[in-house]
């Protein structure tokens, strides 16, 4: 068995953030592992843990990054693929997925395992590109997952609760949702381990593709925190003469 | 050794994540009552495979010490432990990042901890016979069993040699113990204690010249009683008790090295040395973790329109804590190399570290109390608990005052 994780590093989630043109300003601050993706490793592991598998993990991200790998292989992964040049600051989603892509392409994975979304971008798409792009059958926002028989049984969470079970043949890709699993810690011992384990840094030429291939279609304009609007008018009183001026404004504007 | 490592660094996070979840949530019950750290300490332990790493660090050394009893035997000299430069670094990285963080929400965690692997485990592996590293090592390195180290009396404190009343007379094979210990940490839960007294031979020559001998006790012994914890002023999450002993009956068998002259002065100055290099990472947790509460609160808190941090005065206050900051990490750093290289603090110069971190504890302590102002004397904002732990930093292993005579002692000398 082998398993391929991505993982992505995102701002730590205490850091005080601060827009920069289209981006944050990244000085200065922590980064952590992408909580959703913490949840697809440890999948990877206790997978491990129960037979034999190999645990690759993969980032695209700055020298920043490779702490984030040292901390997955700390907690028991084999090895890591870093990837990065400069010119990939603010890639898309699509780029992304294509340098996993082409990575993850003669490697041959028995399944790849990641996060349902990044908690800074929020977009929930490379997971479902990279699997096009590796030809590869998907599901997304697992909460449980059994492998039995070439093939695996995956959970997933629907809107308002309820679940579905749909099975998938090896090899496919999950994305996962947080709460699947608990997230172990990695041991001083793994830890100290890690320093030997292998961390492969890669270019975009290294993985046979071109700038030009790889050129973002999606350009972010602006980030910003929305200024409070005009207009708002604050209700002021107790619980039941708020709810008294509530219906009032509503009947008044028309709205019932 | 001018930064951290990837290692130490993921070590760091996986640390931090651990504290959140297990320790920051219970720390009203740890540090504002009477909640024993030891069961977090040992969950902490087994979760880092600490637990397996001080067992086999345990196991190693009772195979050393067999090892040196043959070659003694055999009528050689025992081959003395090679130190591999660099070796070290890491360990001693390690084991200061655990303190360090510890010390950002529970700096009496740390000495409860470390009274027990580090003074009372440490006694044991520098002068403990093989007999007796057998029969009490391990579990202490572990944490299963909790360990006291007791030399403080009523009477005896700075003095502590000197003044000690506590004795051993000689009776058959063995030896009678009586005295009071006091500020003994995890002495009221402590399983394991190590004792250390004058042994009185009945002759007389005066109490104050008597040579000191050390014993291993176990919780249970009769005539040993350990009192509930003290109420103090800070550090609650570090236990702190009385040891009463009358005619406590201890077998040879419990003499430390199982020789009168094995673990006296010299055993206990070891031990200083380790205690004063440890509240150098200690330190730099509080304070780390003070710059990070007065930071946050510089830009938080707003009076007459802006933000307090805008006002000189307070932006003074934060560029000291951070000039404190630096200073202590690259004493701690400069620790570690030291290990590194194979070597130890000398006592002087450990005292000068563990005098420079408690006195720039205590101040940083200070100033972020007054930077919170009303807010940084309520017991809400973590401030204050900081604030009243650091005050022990410059009393407990060597008050300020024995510091710099340890100091001038060594400048002076000829």
């Amino acid at each position: 068995m082998k398993i391929l994780v991505c993982l992505k590093q995102v701002p730590h989630k205490d850091a005080r953030l601060e827009a920069s043109g289209g981006w944050i300003d990244e000085g200065g601050i922590k980064f952590e592992i992408n909580q959703y993706d913490t949840y697809a490793l440890e999948e990877a592991l206790r997978i491990k843990d129960a037979g034999e598998a190999e645990v690759v993990v993969a980032t695209i991200g700055p020298d920043r990054t490779s702490q984030a790998l040292r901390t997955a292989l700390g907690m028991g992964a084999d090895r890591a693929i870093q990837i990065w040049d400069d010119s990939l600051s603010g890639a898309d989603s699509l780029t992304i997925a294509k340098l996993l892509a082409a990575a993850a392409k003669d490697e041959s994975f028995d399944l790849v395992l990641m996060g349902l979304m990044s908690d800074d971008a929020n977009n929930s798409l490379t997971g479902p590109m990279l699997a096009e792009l590796l030809g590869l059958p998907h599901t997304t926002g697992a909460m449980k997952i059994e492998l039995s028989d070439g093939k695996a049984q995956v959970e997933r969470e629907l809107e308002g609760g309820s679940l579905q079970v749909v099975d998938l043949p090896l090899p496919c890709l999950i994305t996962v949702q947080t709460g699947l699993n608990e997230v172990r810690y990695a041991s001083l011992k793994g830890i100290m381990q890690a320093k030997k384990k292998p961390l492969d840094k890669k270019g975009i030429s290294d993985l046979g593709l071109d700038a030009a291939a790889v050129a973002s279609k999606v350009t972010v304009d602006k980030l910003y925190v929305p200024t409070k609007g005009e207009g708002a008018e604050i209700l002021e009183g107790s619980a039941g003469e708020v709810a008294q001026q509530l219906v009032g404004k509503i009947k008044e504007l028309g709205l019932l | 050794m001018i930064e951290w490592s990837e290692e130490h660094l993921a070590f760091r996070d996986a640390l931090r994540r651990f504290i959140d979840a297990e320790i920051v949530p219970n720390l009203e019950e740890l540090e504002h009552g009477d909640t024993p750290p030891y069961d977090v300490l040992r969950k902490l332990y087994s979760t880092f495979g600490l637990t397996e790493m001080q067992r086999s660090r345990g196991e190693a050394v009772v195979a050393a010490s067999r090892k040196a009893d043959e070659a003694r035997a055999r009528g050689e000299e025992p081959a003395r432990r090679q130190r591999q430069p660099g070796g070290n670094v890491d360990a001693m990285a390690m084991q200061l990042l655990l303190i360090k963080e510890l010390c950002r929400f529970c700096p009496g965690m740390v000495t409860a901890m470390g009274v027990s692997t580090g003074l009372t485990g440490g006694a044991l592996i520098s002068k403990g016979t093989t007999a007796q590293k057998e029969r009490w090592l391990t579990p202490i390195l572990t944490l299963e069993k909790i360990g006291a180290w007791a030399i403080t009396e009523p009477g005896s404190g700075s003095d502590a040699f000197g003044g000690m009343k506590a004795t051993a007379c000689r009776d058959g094979d063995g030896y009678v113990l009586n005295g009071n210990k006091t500020f003994i940490t995890n002495g009221p839960y402590a399983d394991t204690i190590v004792f250390i007294c004058k042994l009185d031979e009945g002759d007389d020559t005066p109490q104050r010249d008597r040579r000191m001998v050390s014993f291993v006790l176990d919780r249970g012994m009769p005539g040993l009683t350990q009192s509930k914890p003290m109420r103090k002023m800070g550090l609650h999450s570090s236990p702190t008790g009385e040891l009463f002993l009358q005619d406590v009956r201890a077998g040879r068998d419990r003499l430390i090295g199982e020789s009168e002259s094995a673990y006296g002065r010299g055993g206990a100055k070891e031990t200083f040395g380790m205690e004063r290099t440890g509240v150098v990472a200690m330190t730099l947790g509080m304070v780390e973790r003070c710059l990070e509460l007065c930071t946050a609160y510089a830009k938080e808190r707003v009076q007459w329109d802006k933000p307090i941090g805008e006002y000189q005065l307070i932006q003074l206050k934060l560029a000291k804590m951070e000039v404190a900051r630096m200073n202590l990490e690259n004493l701690l750093f400069r620790q570690i190399e030291l290990a590194g290289a194979g070597r130890s603090p000398t006592l002087a110069e450990a005292s000068a570290g563990k005098l420079y971190a408690a006195q720039t504890c205590m101040e940083v302590m200070l100033e972020g109390v007054q930077l919170f102002g009303g807010n940084g004397y309520m017991a809400e904002y973590q401030i204050e608990q900081l604030c009243r732990d650091a005050k022990v930093m410059q009393i407990y292993a060597g008050t300020d005052e024995i510091q710099i005579t340890h100091i001038a002692r060594e400048l002076l000398r000829d």
